[in-house]
């Protein structure tokens, strides 16, 4: 699987499938709207029928009576409109956080010490606190660290000396670990209790719950590429550090993410069959492939529900998987 | 080392207090309560009904659970009211929760009055040891097949074994256990389940033989849940280490490929799965909800479960501080591991 | 570790596949919970598994028959005399039973009953619920002659309050107080103390001792006069009990239904999954399998292998899948436009979906069987064309877009449905409901929710329409607690009331004579009809498999679907003829 040349569709029938596929489902995600299928009008003398082409339900129906067809170009459609863009933005800023904390650590990254007094202000001001003349002084005492460090700041010992240690790592580690200790249920439930989420807060709420993990992966890689060698080389040759960070080191605590980005969208759809499973996130007239996932759960025997949703997202991800090698330096040198 | 061990140890329990006190102050901001749940029972039990259901009565009777669970006592020391903050002082309910807590004591659950460290234990009792054994089992089975998968890309046995953890990775746990239960305890296909009528009524021998043999499909569960994400990783990574330079340099001397990536690749390549394996450590505390459900087994993802839907917040709350511990422990392990494996890594 | 869980899981398996031992009349008789009962607090009981439990601790002066789905005398010697006096209260004349004793051989007396009644209104023990549910019982006059005679006086008038009135466990007063010290306490003075007051010496040193037994764990610390006592409670596993060697009710006379108790020991296995229930049954690890949902007895009735090993019962329920209407919202205060909703609910076509078609409709909340019913109503159905018409006479318009406007509305008529989400059934109706008005251009949008926050929303009036089950039951017309205007904000979602309905449903409960309580009915169901603050669909069927070996299987509409101290285990180890 190694030995092949440059990437190209005709030397690589498989890659040209996976290409293919994903192109099929982005029209299909994209032309949903349009096509003459209703997922969620219930069948409600064909409650779990089997696939058969007579009653019109090729695919079958779940147990709720929802065609399965139309609720896989539903589901396209979520795919393409939501989940998609949920791991992309995930993978996104779980890999600036984890970079960024695996990087810096809690010692390297230094702040004026002004930049403290002014985070107090802000807060102090947001929540509203009483105190306006204490408000003024701290407004007062941020400006005049400000002017102070300024005024110093030509002199790097002496900046060194006025600034403080933003702890970046144990901040990720422990919003990670925030998101990750407070029960699912607990927070559904808070969820569940509002107003329904619209699309953009769903996307927000996939993102929030899927960012950590790859957080996670690229902090323990940057631990790794911190250590090698090249990194002290480029520090030596007194490169400003945030550069060292983007061009050198990012590419490489990337690289578990070529794996693990299209595992994280499987996770992605799995939360969402999740959501649908304990019923919290939108109701039975948003179908996703996760949703449908989730509907055997009410019919065991209606086993066409799952597998046909299930088999669309299998060669999603492989398809996502083999682009993912291909794209990968390593396989193709 | 020791002085930044401790350092860790400390900030962690320190962070886990503030996860813990955020989750208390917000639980008791939630809607519903457990005075709304004994309000709200009456008319569900189907029991005749002659009660004054007024809306004053309705009132008095929450009034009245609120005063005896003690919720009727402001949250936190301080609150905020139309624009303006109030000082209560230490007569608040965190503080006396955190002064009870500090002395050992996580307080009584609201539906039976049960300390809830003795809850929490008993439920502990059987989720601990199932999760462990699946995380280490899950751990061998990922090394062994990573391995494999390196050693023999392309080859078929290696294409059936990534489709089929590819497979597993977009199957829902719950459908998986779901499938694992009618494959495997179905008398209409495979009854391999002990047909253990009843639990054993005394201890020993015979009731550790009862419990292993309902542990048994729960643990396959579990394992073949985190498997693929266990292994598709460490496979890729070992791959890549295959093609760097070192490896080719190995391979030049003579040594067989399985004995390089043993040997050199691995180490290199074991990050991302210690990092995924150390995620696993606070499901050992908080359990696996579905597994539980559906094998019925008691442990404590029900437990905590069904504090949440019951408001049951002197549970929840206790739950949270251990998963909060059990998961920055497992932050702190994975760095201590990333250290023994190369020590170039050496924690800041 | 691992090879340990291996080895072990193999020899478990060779030990696996026998086929299951045979019955004795003393082999324990299993039966599923969804739940744990969390608590066996006989004050508390927040759970149909807490229930069950309480009802073989301990006795009530009354219990439910299941054979007649009825409530039957159990403490008491018969149903109590009901006496009318002046100020709307009523006064029920009770004798308990000669033969009913407690463990230690005391007598089950009416000082008991009297200090049972007071525990419920302590305060700080986990009875607020009943302080509420037993509020109307103002005062017990206790027999100066007869130990055994009592008298409840209550506030209000009918059936329901001498069903409720013997509807508590009876719980020894020589156990939690022995000096008697609540004696000197009336009933009426504990009722009405406030809140902010300290309780009085007496109650506090009472609910010290209560806490002390720790009964929500500990059951056995208060022994009561029902035929079992708990021997185990791994939590969220099973329970078990045991029949008392020596039971008062053995020594009673050609014993009624309610005082029977067959089975020697009872085993409870919390099983909250339906799928893995229905293995377990096939596994014959449990034998009794009561509220099946209706896929699963379906499946099961489809294998026939388990047709020849359980027994299958359906009957009617007495809980109404029931959808109601917001009247508090602007858009639907108008009667023609709940109507018209109402049209677009197809109760037959959603019975066939999720109840295997086994739902009954109705026309109103009262069952088809019942002699109050009224046939002269029709029953509800599918009518999009009918709905169009009503809105139009309520003064909507459809325009070009094919939506509904009113004049000068800002908006076009949509609204939101609210349910729970668990259950499939709520699910497919408001589906269907959102599609068939889709259909004719009315945007429904659904909002499922988890069951408190369902219940905090409906209370605040945050719906539209709302798709529920109502609890019906066959031993009253108290339907004053879900349409009355004083229940408002409570009980009443809908927010519905006019002056004719507050009169029907007051005057309905206290109407002695049968025929003029006939009328009443059948005018409340018009009016309801006409008003259509809510909507009943069907009632839902109540399914029971039973393991085919167990015999006295007595099927009930009422909770918990059968009578569980009636089952015993054939003597014939062969499997029973078909009975269904």
């Amino acid at each position: 699987m190694m030995s092949s040349g440059s990437f190209s569709l005709r030397t690589r029938p498989v890659a040209g499938l996976a290409l293919g596929w994903l192109l099929l489902l982005l029209i299909v995600g994209l032309l949903a709207p349009w096509l003459p299928l209703s997922p969620t009008t219930p069948d409600l003398l064909l409650v779990a029928a089997p696939p058969a082409t007579g009653s019109g339900h090729y695919l079958g129906t779940d147990a709720l009576g929802r065609d399965v067809l139309a609720g896989l170009v539903a589901g396209a459609q979520r795919l393409v409109l939501l989940t998609l863009p949920a791991v992309a933005l995930a993978t996104l800023l779980g890999t600036l956080a984890g970079a960024a904390a695996g990087f810096w650590g809690n010692q390297r990254l230094r702040l004026p010490i002004a930049a403290g007094g002014w985070v107090l202000v802000a807060a102090w001001w947001g929540l509203r606190l009483p105190g306006t003349a204490f408000l003024c002084i701290l407004l007062g005492i941020a400006t005049a660290l400000t002017l102070l460090t300024w005024r110093v700041a030509r002199h790097p010992a002496a900046r060194r000396r006025y600034t403080c240690a933003l702890p970046l790592d144990s901040l990720v580690l422990g919003i990670i670990t925030l998101l990750g200790s407070v029960p699912r249920l607990l927070l559904l439930v808070a969820l569940a209790a509002g107003p329904p989420l619209t699309t953009g807060q769903l996307l927000a709420l996939l993102t929030l719950l899927a960012w950590p993990e790859t957080a996670r992966l690229v902090r323990g890689q940057m631990h790794w590429v911190r250590a090698q060698p090249f990194i002290e080389a480029a520090q030596a040759s007194g490169l400003p550090m945030s550069r060292i960070w983007w061009r050198h080191a990012l590419p490489h605590a990337c690289r578990p993410l070529l794996a693990f980005g299209p595992l994280s969208l499987a996770g992605l759809v799995g939360l969402e069959s999740s959501l649908a499973f304990l019923g919290i996130g939108q109701g039975p007239d948003v179908v996703s492939w996760g949703s449908q996932l989730a509907s055997v759960r009410h019919d065991t025997t209606a086993w066409w529900a799952a597998v046909f949703p299930g088999l669309a997202l299998l060669l999603t991800l492989l398809a996502l998987q083999k682009l993912a090698v291909l794209a990968s330096p390593a396989t193709n040198k | 080392m020791w002085g930044w061990l401790f350092g860790r140890l400390a900030r962690a329990a320190g962070v886990a207090w503030l996860i813990t006190s955020l989750v208390f102050i917000v639980s008791r901001q939630l809607p519903g309560g457990p005075d709304q749940l004994v309000v709200a029972d009456l008319s569900e039990l189907g029991r005749p009904v002659a009660a004054d259901q007024s809306v004053a009565s309705q009132q008095a009777a929450r009034l009245a659970v609120r005063r005896r669970l003690g919720l009727e006592l402001p949250v936190f020391y301080v609150t905020h009211r139309a624009n303006q903050w109030y000082w209560h002082g230490p007569a608040n309910q965190y503080h006396r929760w955190a002064v009870a807590v500090l002395h050992g004591d996580l307080g009584r659950s609201y539906r039976d009055g049960q300390p809830v460290g003795a809850l929490l234990w008993q439920a502990l009792r059987f989720t601990l040891p199932l999760a462990a054994s699946a995380a280490g089992l899950a751990a061998g089975l990922a090394l062994g097949l990573g391995l494999y998968l390196a050693r023999r890309p392309g080859s078929p046995g290696a294409r059936l074994l990534v489709g089929l953890l590819n497979g597993l990775q977009i199957t829902p746990l719950f459908l998986v256990a779901l499938g694992l239960l009618l494959l495997f305890a179905n008398p209409d296909l495979l009854n391999l389940l002990p047909a253990a009528v009843q639990t054993p009524t005394e201890d020993g021998g015979q009731l550790l033989a009862y419990w292993l043999g309902r542990a048994a499909l729960p643990l396959v569960s579990l394992v073949l849940a985190v498997l693929p994400e266990l292994t598709l990783p460490l496979a890729a990574a070992l791959r890549h280490e295959a093609t760097t330079g070192y490896a080719t340099t190995a391979r030049a001397k003579g040594l067989p490929l399985g004995q390089v990536l043993r040997r050199h690749a691995l180490p290199n390549a074991l990050l991302p799965l210690l990092t995924t394996l150390t995620d696993l450590l606070p499901a050992l505390v908080a359990g696996t909800v579905v597994v539980e459900v559906l094998f019925a087994f008691p442990g404590s993802g029900r437990l905590l479960a069904e504090a949440a839907a019951a408001h049951d917040y002197p549970l929840v709350v206790a739950g949270v501080l251990l998963t909060a511990l059990a998961r920055l422990l497992g932050l702190l392990l994975a760095d201590i591991l990333y250290f023994l494996i190369d020590p170039r890594l050496r924690p800041s | 570790m691992n090879y340990f869980w291996l080895g072990s899981l193999l020899t478990l398996l060779v030990s696996a596949c026998s086929a299951p031992p045979a019955k004795q009349a003393s082999s324990p008789i299993t039966i599923r919970w969804s739940r744990d009962p969390s608590t066996l607090d006989p004050l508390a009981l927040p759970n149909p598994s807490a229930i069950d439990a309480a009802n073989l601790l301990h006795m009530a002066l009354l219990a439910t028959d299941f054979q007649a789905n009825k409530y039957a005398p159990a403490l008491a010697q018969t149903l109590p005399q009901v006496r009318v006096l002046a100020d709307s209260l009523t006064a029920l004349d009770y004798e308990l039973r000669q033969a009913a004793t407690w463990d230690d051989g005391r007598p089950v007396l009416a000082t008991d009953v009297d200090f049972t009644l007071k525990l419920l209104h302590c305060p700080g023990l986990p009875n607020e619920g009943n302080r509420a549910q037993y509020g109307f019982i103002r005062e017990v006059r206790l027999d100066p002659v007869n130990p055994r005679r009592f008298t409840l006086v209550c506030r209000g008038r009918g059936e329901e309050i001498m069903i409720a009135s013997g509807d508590f466990p009876i719980l020894p007063e020589s156990a939690l107080d022995p000096a008697h010290t609540l004696r000197y306490l009336p009933l009426a003075k504990l009722q009405a103390w406030p809140a902010a007051r300290p309780p009085a010496p007496a109650v506090a040193a009472l609910v010290q001792r209560y806490r002390q037994a720790n009964l929500a764990r500990e059951p056995s610390h208060l022994p009561g006069c029902g035929p079992y006592r708990l021997t185990a409670w791994d939590t969220n596993h099973q329970l078990r009990f045991r029949r008392k060697a020596h039971w008062w009710a053995d020594k009673v006379q050609s014993a009624p239904p309610v005082l029977q108790a067959r089975p020697q020991e009872l085993v409870f296995a919390v099983l909250p999954d339906d799928d893995a229930t229905a293995l377990a049954l096939r596994r014959h690890e449990i034998d009794v399998y009561p509220q099946v949902p209706a896929r699963i007895f379906q499946q099961l009735q489809a294998s026939p292998k388990a047709r020849a090993e359980f027994a299958f019962y359906s009957q009617p329920s007495y809980d109404i899948l029931t959808a109601g209407f917001n009247t508090r919202r602007p858009i639907l205060r108008d009667k023609r436009v709940r109507q018209a909703l109402s049209c677009l609910f197809d109760p037959a076509g959603l019975s066939t979906a999720t109840q295997l078609g086994q739902g009954r409709r109705t026309v109103g909340l009262l069952p088809p069987g019942s002699p109050f019913y009224n046939d002269s109503l029709s029953l509800p159905s599918l009518a999009p064309d009918r709905a169009m018409t009503l809105l139009r006479q309520a003064g909507w318009q459809r325009r070009a877009d094919g939506h509904w406007w009113q004049p000068g509305a800002t908006h076009p008529l949509a609204l939101s449905v609210r349910y729970r989400t668990e259950e499939t059934t709520f699910a497919t109706t408001a589906l269907q409901f959102q599609a068939a008005a889709a259909r004719i251009g009315i945007t429904v949008t659904l909002l499922p929710a988890e069951s408190s926050a369902l219940t905090t929303a409906l209370q605040a009036g945050d719906f539209d329409v709302y798709v529920r089950l109502l609890k019906g039951s066959p031993l009253g017309f108290n339907f004053a607690t879900f349409l009355h205007s004083s229940t408002i904000g409570n009980g009443n979602l809908t927010g519905f009331s006019t002056p004719l309905t507050d009169h029907l449903l007051l005057a309905i409960p206290a109407e002695g004579d049968a025929r003029r309580k006939r009328l009443l009915l059948r005018r409340l169901q018009v009016v309801l009809r006409d008003e259509m603050p809510l909507l009943p669909l069907f009632y839902l069927p109540t399914r029971l498999v039973v393991n085919r070996q167990l015999q006295h299987v007595v099927p009930s509409g009422l909770k918990p679907g059968y009578a569980l101290t009636a089952l015993s285990w054939s003597d014939a180890a062969t499997p029973l003829a078909n009975s269904q």
